[in-house]
Parts: structure tokens; C-alpha cells; sequence
């Protein structure tokens, strides 16, 4: 109809315009009159029907957008209509995170050796004074319907080098069927608590010494791990992984062997409303390793066998999370060495050693505000007898059963970013007595997936 | 080694197992008020887990062993989207979710993807709070959101069972019936709260708002998500002397101290709302939840 109007409308206009008309002035004069006024008549009535069929368009746009929401067409899943929306040239980039730590740490001893323990390089107490200490990049994304892929690159400073480190690189099943999932390429294995998790999510500054002395912070190896949520109604996982053998309590992996295996049970659920719980048990077993500590004077030849015991509740009134907290968690470990233990700095040569060595921490965090926590730990180590070729090596605890304290109180401004401080008071070998003091920040720039249990 | 081979042959073995052929559709939502909503559309034919209770505060739930296993049985996620859920279903969809309940699937619905949202942002900087870019997420409150994620959760319904489709299509109907009618009773009801003036905790009303043409004066967090501050307070303090502000309104899950020192200081009235399905002692359903609501409204002024 709009059309037949507007054709009218240059008609008129056209006619308007037409000089080859004869007739006299008076006429002519009229006539022009005439059309003056339809042209005007025409124009308001277009300008009113444009006006109308915008209206209508626009209308006709919101209902079809509920419609192919809300009524799929045959053969087509009842989805949103994400096409819909506007699609940008980085909208595939992945997601990006970065998680900046800052730190002042002072201690009160000279050095942090651990009595009868041979420790790797992530053991150490860290850089005194003020530092940067850990800056992690992190990258994830959809690879596609079935696979995620994620790597977190660590930038850290040792003794004035810049070190780059892949702590994680791999690639995850996101929707196999049966609660399975799969894994591949480098990552923190499922071992117990706090291995799989990145040290920015951390309750407290630093690792208890059993995850310092037994897995040099973390276990991350190249390797591949399936676990299965099983269908009980409580909770109830199993899973297990094959692995290089390359990181500590691992090294020296060469050849086509496989270096280490895992294995792990958990179980867990609720009680009522305001507690939920966890229990888990794991191995992770070492064989032909080569595994240098304190700084490669000291070398371990052979098997190890690691056994975590581990332990979480969380207590919430009402379930509510953001306002109080109490977490409580343990772990225990115990590590069966077979094979020989050379120390250079004391200049013991390859020793036979087959004994065990043990550990365990327990802590409490309480969140007694939305932004405030609190925190105890106590961490304790038990070295192994050692054989008379050992004594007065770094093997040899003297006596002494290293432990060490901890007491902190954070302040969390947002997810994002938390600020820490923590006292430590360390009794790692005999006549050591470290007080330790440690300020530190955490925050995260950009893209921050979500935290496991 | 060899222990190895049998963990690996024992999944293999758990893998080939059939899956049991479920007699109900288990749902597994994130809030009250969807399980509530899915227990009206799939009255017996559905198991409902809601993981959370109206005393939790959506947001920041931890992703807690019960519900990876309530997870790994989920034929239907049935959450509220918009990022509301970001902290913890992500976790639990990669870890248990199967294949059927992925993002963009039959049997993923996050009921905000199906109706306007109000606080759209294109521009989002973190200091900005806790801000969904997506737009307010909140959107129950407001009873014509429930009619629309009504249908498309009986639409769902129908497609994941089949069988019982027509059971589906006349829990709905009578759903549908019974919802208009009460809407209209609810909006007459509600028409002398035109332009009533309140404070919130958090902006999670903002639905509830723009229904009723409420009129919100102040919010007590300086920012969303980040808990009142000594400052703030003082600054909501001035904000709301000599404005006639009839109500500041808490859901069960926010610390209710900042809106006592308020209401202490400006003799406004706290209303302790219900927020959800289960909010309160008398918001047992859906329904109950908006006669509530509206109860306490006009009780407050």
C-alpha cells in the first residue's frame, strides 16, 4: 500500500515539475495549487505510514526472537538463538587469565633445610624479602563439542634468572557419557587434596611440608588420567593415570617406559544443609627413578611408592557459603623409597636405602565475615631410619622430626583479589627455630575459571 | 604396571555397561524456583535436585561432592544462566554432566536465554562489581518470566521424554490457566505499590521492580557483590532521609546487620522477603512465593 502511495507521489511530482502544459496563468496557477496541496497531503500520509510500518517491522523482529526461542521448528533442538547474536572476530580467542602474586617474606633463620629429608626445588622456603614470586598466565577454551584445552605458562625468578615453566598443558574431555573424564598432556594429578590445585587458590601462603617434602608442591607430569564419577547416590569417583615419570618424586625419565602410574578413590556428600564432606585415598608410584634434591647434591636411584590419605569438611550455616565458613582439612602421606641414596655434599656414595618416610598436616579456616578469613595449620614430618652409610647426610634428621606452624588472616575484596598475612614458625631441624613472616596479595586479571570443591 | 591395566579394564567395563532406563526425567536445578517451576510442569514424572536452598546464595555455592554425583544422573539442567551459576556448573558439567546436558543442548536450559533481561551492559570493567555483562540474571521475580520459561521447559520436557509428551502439554495448560489468572489478580492487587519507593541489599529485585513500577532509592552493597561498607551506608543514609522509602527489603541468604543499622538510623521498615520458593514459612510453591511477596510488600508501608 505504501508502495501505491509513494508511486501517486512522484507522479504528482513529476507533473508538478512539467513545464509543456498550455494553458492560461490562472489555470495553471490553480491547477499548481491543487497539486501543492496533494503533494502535501501525500507526504504527510507517507511519513505517518512509514512511521507505522517501522513500528510494525520492529514488533514483527521481537516476536519472531520469541518465537525461534521459544518454538523450534520441527527437527530443530528447543536451543536459544544464539545466531542471534553478534559474532566478532575474537569471540573464539580463548580465555585469558592472570594471576599476579606479590610477596614479602622475612624469616629469622638462615636456611630451611629439612632434617632427613632430601627436598626439590619448590620445597624451599622462597625468595626473603620483598618479590613478584609467581606470575601465572593461564589460557582455556572449547576446542570444540568434545575437547577443552587449557595451559597455565608460570614466570617465577630464581636467583636473578627468569624462569619460564609449563606447569599445565593439556587438553580434557568436557561430555563423555557414565561421569567419565579424560585427560591428557601436562597437570596436576588427582592426588589427594591439594595437588590438584594451583597454589593462587591456596588458604594459606605457603604448602604444609608434607606436599613441600613428598610432591615439590605439585605433581604435574606429561601423561594421561580417566576418572569416573560412579552412580551411587552419594558422591563416589575413581580414577587413576599413567605418567612420564619426569617430575618429582619422579626424574631421569628417558625411554619408552612409563615412569610413574596413579590411582584414586574419593567419596563424599552432605550432612544436612550446612556440611558437606570428602574422603579420599591415592597412590602415585614411582619406578627406575632418578630424583635429584637439595639442589642435585642429593640423588635417589630407584622405586618410591606414595600413599595419601585424604580429608575436607566444610560447615556453612545454612549452606551459605558467602557469608561463613569453616573448612576443615588433612591429608597424610607416607612414601616407601627402595633403591640408593647418594649424597655429594656429604660424600656418601650410592647407599642402599629401603625404609619409609611420613607426614601430615591438618588445618582450619574460618570465614567469620564475607570478606574476612582466619587459619591454623600444623604440619609434621617423620623421616626413615637411615643406614649407618648415611649418617651425617642430608638423610639423617638428627633426631629431630621437622614441623612447622602456621597462623594467617585474608582479606578478600572480591573473587578477584585477596591480600594475606601470615606468621610461620618453623622447627625443621634440630636447634632451628625459624619465625617466619609472610605479606602477600593474590589477584587475577581477566578470565577465572571456577574452583573445584 | 599391571595394577594399572585392571583400572583401566575395570572403566572399560563401566563404560560398556548400559546406562538403566530411567523411569523418570531427573532435573537437576540450580534454585528453588526452577525446581519448583519443573515440579509443576513434570508433576510425577520427574525427579527434582534442587542444589541449592533459599537460604544460599546462588552465586557462591562451592561445587560440593552431592552435587557431581546428582549431576552425573542429570537428564535436564535447568538453571538461570546469565553467569549467575559461573563459580560452580561449569565444574560440575565437565566433571559428571554427560553429553546430554551440555551447554546448547535439549537438555541444558538456562531459563534467562528466553526472556528480555533488564541491565544489559556492552561496556564491563570488573571495577564495576560483580556485574553480569549478560544483564541482571534475577529474573523470577517478575510472574510473566515464569509463563515463558514454562513453556520452554515443557517443550524440553516433551522432547526428553516422548512418551509422556501429552501429560506434559496439559500440566502446562493448566499451569498456563491457573498462572493468568493469578497474574491479574496480582497486578490489581498489586496496583497501589505503583511508585513505591524501597532499598535493597543486592540489585536481585530489579524484576520485581520494573513489574510492579517499584522505585528503588538505594542499594546497600557500594557496588554488586561487594559486601556494605561503613561509607556506603552513611552515603544510602543521606540518600534516603526525607525520600518517603517505604521498605528495605533482605532475602534470606544476605546478612541482614547493614539494613538493621538503616533501618535503626532512618526508621524504615527491614521486610524480610522470601526471595524464592522456600524463602519463607508460607512460600511453599511458586504462587505462594508472589502472594507472599506482595503480602509483605504492602504490609511494609
Amino acid at each position: 500500500m505504501s508502495k501505491k502511495l509513494l508511486l501517486a507521489a512522484s507522479a504528482a511530482a513529476i507533473l508538478s515539475a512539467s513545464p509543456a502544459i498550455a494553458a492560461d496563468d490562472a489555470d495553471l496557477n490553480a491547477l499548481r495549487e491543487e497539486i501543492r496541496a496533494m503533494q502535501s497531503a501525500y507526504e504527510t500520509k507517507i511519513r505517518e505510514l512509514e512511521n507505522k510500518v517501522e513500528t510494525l517491522e520492529a514488533k514483527q523482529v521481537r516476536t519472531d526472537e520469541k518465537v525461534a526461542a521459544v518454538e523450534p521448528a520441527a527437527g530443530r533442538p528447543a536451543v536459544p538463538a544464539t545466531s542471534r547474536r553478534q559474532v566478532n572476530d575474537n569471540s573464539f580467542n580463548p580465555e585469558i587469565g592472570v594471576i599476579l602474586q606479590g610477596k614479602y617474606q622475612g624469616f629469622s633463620e638462615d636456611d630451611g633445610d629439612i632434617a632427613g629429608f632430601a627436598i626439590g626445588e619448590e620445597a624451599e622456603r622462597g625468595t626473603e624479602g620483598l618479590s613478584i614470586d609467581e606470575t601465572e598466565l593461564n589460557f582455556s577454551a572449547n576446542i570444540d563439542n568434545l575437547f577443552r584445552g587449557n595451559a597455565t605458562i608460570a614466570l617465577h625468578e630464581r636467583e636473578g634468572e627468569v624462569e619460564v615453566e609449563v606447569e599445565e598443558a593439556y587438553v580434557e574431555t568436557t561430555s563423555l557419557p557414565h561421569g567419565l573424564q579424560a585427560k591428557a598432556g601436562r597437570f596436576f594429578s588427582e592426588l589427594g587434596y591439594l595437588n590438584s590445585h594451583h597454589s593462587h587458590a591456596d588458604d594459606f601462603a605457603d604448602r604444609p611440608l608434607t606436599n613441600r617434602a613428598f610432591l615439590d608442591g605439585n605433581y604435574g607430569d606429561d601423561g594421561v588420567q580417566i576418572s569416573a564419577v560412579l552412580p551411587t547416590d552419594f558422591y563416589s569417583e575413581i580414577g587413576g593415570g599413567a605418567y612420564r615419570g619426569n617430575d618429582f618424586p619422579g626424574g631421569g625419565a628417558d625411554g619408552g617406559e612409563i615412569g610413574s602410574w596413579t590411582a584414586y578413590g574419593r567419596v563424599g556428600g552432605d550432612i544436612g544443609d550446612n556440611t558437606s564432606w570428602r574422603l579420599g585415598a591415592s597412590i602415585l608410584q614411582v619406578s627406575d627413578a632418578e630424583r635429584e634434591a637439595n639442589e642435585d647434591m642429593v640423588v635417589f636411584n630407584g622405586d618410591s611408592g606414595l600413599y595419601i590419605a585424604d580429608a575436607r569438611v566444610v560447615y556453612a550455616p545454612t549452606g551459605n557459603n558467602a557469608e561463613q565458613e569453616l573448612i576443615f582439612q588433612g591429608e597424610y602421606f607416607h612414601r616407601d623409597d627402595d633403591g640408593t641414596y647418594d649424597d655429594m655434599d656429604a660424600g656418601t656414595g650410592p647407599v642402599a636405602y629401603d625404609d619409609s618416610q611420613s607426614g601430615w598436616y591438618a588445618q582450619g579456616v574460618y570465614k567469620f565475615d564475607p570478606q574476612w578469613r582466619a587459619g591454623v595449620r600444623y604440619s609434621q614430618l617423620y623421616a626413615g631410619d637411615v643406614p649407618t652409610g648415611l649418617s651425617g647426610s642430608a638423610l639423617d634428621d638428627g633426631g629431630h622430626d621437622p614441623w612447622a606452624a602456621a597462623a594467617m588472616v585474608d582479606w578478600t575484596n572480591s573473587e578477584f583479589s585477596r591480600a594475606r598475612i601470615q606468621y610461620n614458625r618453623e622447627e625443621l631441624a634440630d636447634g632451628h627455630e625459624d619465625n617466619q613472616i609472610i605479606l602477600q596479595y593474590v589477584m587475577s586479571l581477566g578470565a577465572h575459571g571456577a574452583h573445584a570443591y | 604396571m599391571r595394577r594399572l591395566f585392571f583400572i583401566i579394564a575395570g572403566l572399560g567395563v563401566l563404560l560398556a555397561s548400559p546406562s538403566p532406563a530411567f523411569a523418570k526425567v531427573n532435573v537437576f536445578a540450580c534454585s528453588p524456583e526452577w525446581a519448583a517451576l519443573s515440579e509443576e510442569i513434570g508433576g510425577d514424572l520427574v525427579e527434582v535436585k534442587s542444589a541449592t536452598n533459599a537460604r544460599q546464595d546462588v552465586h557462591h555455592i562451592r561445587a560440593k561432592p552431592s552435587l557431581l554425583a546428582a549431576m552425573r544422573k542429570a537428564d535436564l539442567v535447568f538453571c538461570t544462566g546469565a553467569s549467575l551459576e559461573i563459580g560452580w556448573l561449569p565444574i560440575l558439567i565437565k566433571k559428571s554432566g554427560g553429553p546430554n546436558v551440555q551447554p546448547e543442548t535439549i537438555g541444558w536450559l538456562m531459563a534467562s536465554d528466553y526472556v528480555q533481561k533488564l541491565e544489559v551492559m556492552s561496556n564491563v570493567d570488573r571495577s564495576m562489581g560483580h556485574i553480569h555483562p549478560e544483564g541482571n540474571p534475577h529474573i523470577h521475580l517478575d510472574p510473566h518470566n515464569i509463563a515463558t520459561v514454562a513453556d520452554v521447559l515443557a517443550e524440553r520436557l516433551m522432547l526428553l521424554d516422548e512418551a509422556n509428551a501429552a501429560t506434559y502439554q496439559q500440566n502446562l495448560k493448566s499451569f498456563q490457566d491457573r498462572w493468568a489468572g493469578l497474574i491479574a489478580q496480582w497486578e490489581a492487587d498489586a496496583a497501589s505499590l505503583k511508585g513505591r519507593k524501597i532499598v535493597v541489599y543486592h540489585n536481585a529485585w530489579a524484576y520485581l521492580v520494573e513489574w510492579l513500577g517499584l522505585e528503588v532509592t538505594a542499594t546497600l552493597e557500594p557496588k554488586p557483590g561487594i559486601p556494605p561498607t561503613a561509607s556506603h551506608l552513611e552515603t544510602v543514609l543521606k540518600q534516603v532521609q526525607g525520600k518517603d522509602v517505604q521498605a528495605i527489603l533482605v532475602s534470606p541468604y544476605e546478612d541482614e546487620d547493614a539494613a538493621e543499622w538503616l533501618s535503626d538510623k532512618s526508621n524504615i521498615p527491614v521486610v524480610h522477603m522470601p526471595f524464592t520458593v522456600g524463602g519463607n514459612d508460607k512460600a511453599g510453591s511458586l504462587s505462594a512465593l508472589f502472594d507472599e511477596t506482595l503480602r509483605l510488600l504492602k504490609q511494609g508501608s
